[in-house]
């Protein structure tokens, strides 16, 4: 009950903002929150995943960093008057469980320095990487752990191999 | 101007320069993924700081956060597209160029 | 100065649309979904300030919402049809 009291928290914020403001919409806006929190309970139960507020600022400062230094990374490199890239196809193995998770990382790989997401495998990310020396594993790692912390999700340990 | 319009302004132009920079990368790297980096990250910080630049210089805080909205609906578009273009290339068996040197450069 | 900035973007939407469109893959040519995806929508927002129309801001909202699922779309059904040989290895390899 708590969790979509506050869904439709976030819902009427939401609708705050692309009514940008404006009073004489409520009524609408009603409508609509009412109708979202009961498609969000329908697709994704409150039960299965829990954002953590805590999780969300720590997410949100890492994601906000991560792009500015991602976009003058690549940015300095196409200004570069001697272009110079060696780009690889890495295989980044997954730590996350199956699911919401795995998605949002490979989202966020995509636009954090230097990494484009090409495709999942069993049980790893395929990692288009624009240079190989600018990635270091210690970076992709934070990501999953920032992720890993949003959702509340535990990571498997890396020792582990197969069943 | 106020000082928050100034740098609104500011930002703007810091935004259309990595639209640039995004161009100049599309125009100049070597092959499909890599120019993925430059539609993907430097285009979508351009767009981040014109939204930003915008929101700094909207009439009321709700305008400012929609403004801030649209940034985000357009880095998720990014992501998801850019993941598919990736591995649809490299499923259609499109190799990465592994090595790029500049012009004349002997590598 | 908004609808400067506009123009300029214009302009690089339309030398980069060029190129890609001419672009040696098919996967090139898929490029054309995220420029319109963040140029196009750095547009109307510049243009939403310059003309104090509160309607382009709606526009780019909409342009960002379906950037996402038109391009999917189009990423998956344009690439398709074009060269049945290689559909085979549309599946991931591994």
């Amino acid at each position: 009950m708590l969790a979509l009291i506050g869904r439709a928290a976030l819902f009427a914020g939401l609708w705050w903002a692309l009514a940008e403001g404006a009073a004489r919409d409520w009524g609408v806006g009603l409508v609509s929150v009412v109708l979202a929190v009961a498609t969000s309970a329908w697709l994704w139960p409150p039960t299965t995943t829990r954002l953590s507020p805590s999780g969300l600022l720590r997410f949100l400062v890492f994601f906000l960093w991560q792009s500015v230094r991602g976009g003058v990374l690549v940015a300095r490199l196409a200004l570069h008057p001697r272009l110079r890239l060696r780009p690889e196809v890495r295989r980044f193995r997954l730590r996350l469980p199956p699911g919401a998770g795995r998605v949002l990382l490979a989202d966020t790989l995509s636009l954090l320095p230097g990494t484009v997401s090409a495709g999942f495998g069993e049980d790893d990310l395929r990692l288009h990487v624009l240079d190989r020396d600018l990635v270091v594993e210690a970076d992709l790692r934070a990501a999953e752990a920032v992720v890993a912390g949003l959702l509340g999700l535990e990571l498997e340990r890396p020792e582990v191999t197969g069943a | 101007m106020t000082g928050i319009d100034a740098i609104g302004a500011a930002l703007l132009w810091i935004g259309a320069g990595f639209f640039l920079a995004g161009t100049i990368g599309l125009l100049r790297f070597p092959d499909v993924y890599a120019r993925l980096h430059a539609l993907a990250k430097v285009d979508n910080l351009g767009l981040g700081f014109i939204a930003l630049g915008l929101a700094l210089r909207a009439d009321s805080l709700a305008s400012a956060l929609k403004l801030l909205l649209v940034w985000l609906l357009a880095l998720f578009a990014s992501a998801t597209i850019s993941y598919l273009i990736a591995r649809r290339a490299l499923a259609r068996g499109i190799e990465p160029v592994a090595e790029m040197g500049a012009d004349g450069d002997q590598r | 100065m908004p609808e400067w900035l506009a123009a300029f973007l214009l302009a690089n939407l339309l030398v980069a649309l060029r190129w890609v469109m001419r672009g040696p893959t098919q996967a090139d040519r898929m490029l054309a979904a995220l420029l319109f995806g963040t140029t196009g929508v750095a547009i109307l927002l510049l243009l939403h300030e310059a003309m104090a129309s509160p309607a382009l801001l709606d526009a780019a909202l909409v342009f960002a919402l379906l950037a996402a699922i038109a391009g999917a779309a189009f990423a998956q059904r344009a690439w398709r049809d074009e060269t049945p040989a290689a559909s085979e290895a549309d599946h991931d390899r591994d």
